[in-house]
């Protein structure tokens, strides 16, 4: 009987986040003290639940990126690359894209787009053309490049949390699939867009308007002074923060402790430049008892023996790892183009490890499908990650109205595509080697 | 060409509106040198052919500036005189006329030491100066002459948020005292202000000083209480060809919250101000100081040697 009140709740709860009838925080808190007071977790076992890595990763990274972003850095970079692109339309779609996949890879997606997003519409509205296209490959490179490490999308942070996989582990195992998605997605886009991409360099009047729209922006998003020292204490903790992911296991300290002490390191040597008050009233507290809510849910889903069924029973339906993990690969992708992609990361955690310790063998490439499913999968629709809505609201803000269907028509097919890319990376990694 | 016309215009007045048409020329004629140099040259009268639709959609914006279509007309002249006479082309002509828009540049940067050296025949020492719009000319005479030595405060008179800031950072940043008044508060003020400095961004063959928003109104409340009013203006910024009267005016549809129903209604916004230069007392430019009827005199022997073909 508690086994179904456990499920009933578990999904009531979902339904209530996937149709966002309350705040998904709420939620999720609401579920786990129901949880607790019907007696399906003590409050020991409800504490014990709770990822704290996962959690302490996610909230040093929000205060680090904050810091960091104080500088200016980000949008200084940013200008520069529109500076050098002159104006040209399919070398700004390069390298914009390429940029917020690069920048996705080490700062959460939303913030990328908020750094990336406003800038292309400007540039790109301002030389006249529909800034569209430019957006939702904005949009689906912030997905891509969040796939590709621990800390870039949270389905990955959560994976890396419960499996002790580390960030080197992440870089190996993802870098082949994403540079084949990113290589498969730019093409698609470059050619359905040529129209919109194609190079004006015979143009004189369309150059000059671009290069005048550059000018422009440059002006409008560096009104902050840089300042020299500031600037450099950012860039020097960054690349040693990075270094201390790269060589984690040689350090031998858990991902949060370097991302944190990285985060507190930056806030004192910039005390007198930044609001610290300000910088931790930016972490999304919301966000973080999200996920504390929902370890405890699917704590309390995995004390019933539910969880482990499952895995039995997928592990029994086949003795193929390939067709394990496809199902993975594409349930989780299409299941992320529509759900919040956290949940659904959250309840196969414990899936996947019970079907790990099933299997003979080395079955980690089921983590790699998991986490390529659940970041690509998210690129499918305009719901499908927090990236899309917070760019669709910038978009619309900025005269660019961008619907649910607009963004389908190119994103669904692509991230099918991508889904077709991965299952064939992951055929010939299970097959040949 | 019509829709590149609406946007190269848009664009140019988003640029105006926040940095200014001295500011904006630079922007333009720098973006200018940097599209020249990408752009894919077949020949010489390919080029030829491309920059005179640039000259003629520079001719089309609205509103027109003066100092972008004067300087754009010079350069017609340089490229049909100079880089191709007597229809043979020089083999240089991409350097020289890329040579000859940093001359350009250079120019504004000259003009504008002219102004603020003849700003120093004004005498300052003691006085309260009135501003308004957020002239960058007159901002660098404050700032060129605090530098001089002189002693002075300045009344800012509030107007666009974003405008007032930088008028506030400005002072702030060169250390000249100042106080900030709401615009409509000025007439308390008639006793303690001894002169208002102004800006604009053109001056029209109807003699009237086109300037921002709000402009004429404190120049009338001045000019009637006797307080002198001076006018810095690049005399490149002139528009020279014959102009209309006629203001630029934004309808936009607003809607306000009402206890039980929204109100929808017509907004009326006016782009600048048209005023009269006889309202001024002394106009500085980088020719010299004149009084109106000197400002005239000069701007229509400008006009009868470079009119420019609208």
């Amino acid at each position: 009987m508690l086994t179904y009140i456990t499920l009933g709740i578990f999904l009531v709860a979902l339904g209530l986040i996937v149709f966002e009838v309350f705040d998904k925080s709420l939620v999720a808190l609401g579920g786990a003290i129901l949880m607790v007071v019907i007696g399906i977790l003590t409050p020991e076992e409800a504490i014990e639940s709770i990822e704290f890595e996962t959690i302490l990763l996610l909230l040093a990274m929000m205060l680090l990126v904050n810091i960091a972003s104080k500088s200016g850095i980000f949008s200084w970079l940013n200008v520069k690359i529109a500076s050098f692109t002159k104006g040209n339309p399919l070398i700004i779609f390069l390298l914009f894209s390429l940029i917020t996949a690069v920048f996705s890879a080490f700062l959460d997606n939303v913030t990328t787009v908020i750094l990336i997003v406003p800038l292309t519409i400007e540039l790109v509205k301002g030389m006249g053309r529909d800034p569209k296209p430019y957006v939702f490959a904005e949009i689906i490179f912030s997905n891509v490049g969040g796939a590709l490490t621990l800390i870039g999308d949270p389905p990955n942070i959560m994976i890396g949390g419960a499996t002790g996989l580390n960030f080197l582990q992440f870089v190996q195992n993802l870098w082949i699939p994403i540079s084949l998605v990113i290589i498969f997605t730019m093409i698609v886009f470059i050619l359905v867009s040529w129209k919109s991409l194609k190079p004006i360099a015979d143009d004189l009047i369309e150059l000059t308007i671009a290069n005048i729209t550059i000018r422009k922006i440059q002006y409008e998003f560096l009104k902050v002074v840089l300042h020299k020292d500031f600037v450099i204490k950012v860039i020097t903790i960054l690349v040693l923060t990075l270094m201390g992911f790269l060589f984690q296991s040689q350090i031998g300290l858990p991902t949060y402790v370097i991302a944190f002490g990285a985060a507190i390191v930056l806030a004192l040597m910039c005390e007198k430049k930044i609001d610290i008050h300000d910088a931790f009233r930016s972490i999304e507290w919301p966000t973080l008892l999200f996920f504390s809510g929902l370890f405890v849910m699917v704590g309390g889903l995995e004390s019933t023996g539910l969880l482990e069924n499952l895995s039995h029973m997928l592990v029994n339906s086949t003795s193929s790892l390939l067709f394990l993990a496809l199902i993975i690969l594409w349930a989780s992708g299409l299941i992320s183009m529509i759900l919040d992609n956290i949940p659904f990361v959250a309840v196969m955690i414990p899936v996947i490890m019970g079907m790990q310790s099933q299997l003979t063998g080395d079955a980690s490439i089921l983590w790699w499908a998991l986490s390529l499913g659940a970041c690509l999968g998210g690129n499918g629709t305009l719901i499908g990650a927090s990236a899309n809505v917070v760019s669709a609201d910038i978009a619309n803000k900025r005269g660019v109205r961008i619907t649910f269907l607009d963004f389908m028509k190119f994103s669904l097919p692509i991230t099918l595509g991508m889904l077709v890319v991965c299952s064939l990376y992951l055929t010939v990694k299970i097959i040949y080697f | 060409m019509q829709a590149k016309t609406e946007v190269f215009s848009k664009l140019l007045r988003e640029i105006e509106m926040e940095i200014g048409s001295r500011d904006l020329a630079d922007l333009v004629f720098k973006s200018l040198i940097t599209a020249v140099n990408s752009l894919d040259v077949k020949d010489v009268d390919f080029f030829n052919g491309e920059f005179s639709k640039l000259v003629k959609l520079v001719s089309q914006t609205e509103p027109r500036y003066g100092i972008l279509n004067y300087y754009f007309a010079k350069l017609s002249k340089f490229t049909e005189q100079t880089i191709c006479p007597d229809g043979k082309c020089r083999v240089k002509w991409k350097n020289m006329f890329v040579s000859e828009v940093k001359t350009i540049l250079g120019h504004g940067d000259k003009q504008r030491l002219e102004i603020l050296k003849n700003s120093e025949k004004i005498d300052l020492e003691g006085k309260t100066i009135l501003i308004h719009d957020h002239s960058h000319t007159v901002q660098d005479v404050l700032v060129h002459n605090k530098n001089m030595g002189k002693h002075f405060r300045v009344i800012i008179a509030e107007q666009n948020l974003e405008k007032t800031h930088d008028n506030i950072e400005r002072m702030y940043g060169a250390e000249i005292p100042f106080q900030v008044v709401p615009a409509y508060m000025l007439s308390h003020l008639h006793d303690e202000i001894d002169m208002v400095f102004f800006g604009a961004v053109t001056m029209k063959s109807t003699i009237d000083f086109v300037m921002a928003p709000g402009d004429h109104g404190i120049i009338s409340e001045f000019h009637v209480v006797g307080v002198p009013l001076y006018m810095f203006i690049d005399t490149s910024k002139f528009s020279l060809w014959k102009s209309e009267k006629k203001v630029e005016v934004f309808m936009h549809k607003h809607e306000r919250k009402h206890c039980s129903k929204p109100i929808t209604y017509e907004r009326i916004k006016y782009s600048h101000d048209r005023v009269p230069a006889k309202l001024f007392t002394q106009i500085v430019t980088n020719q010299g100081i004149f009084d109106p009827a000197g400002i005239k005199k000069l701007f229509l022997e400008k006009m009868e040697k470079y009119q420019i073909e609208i």
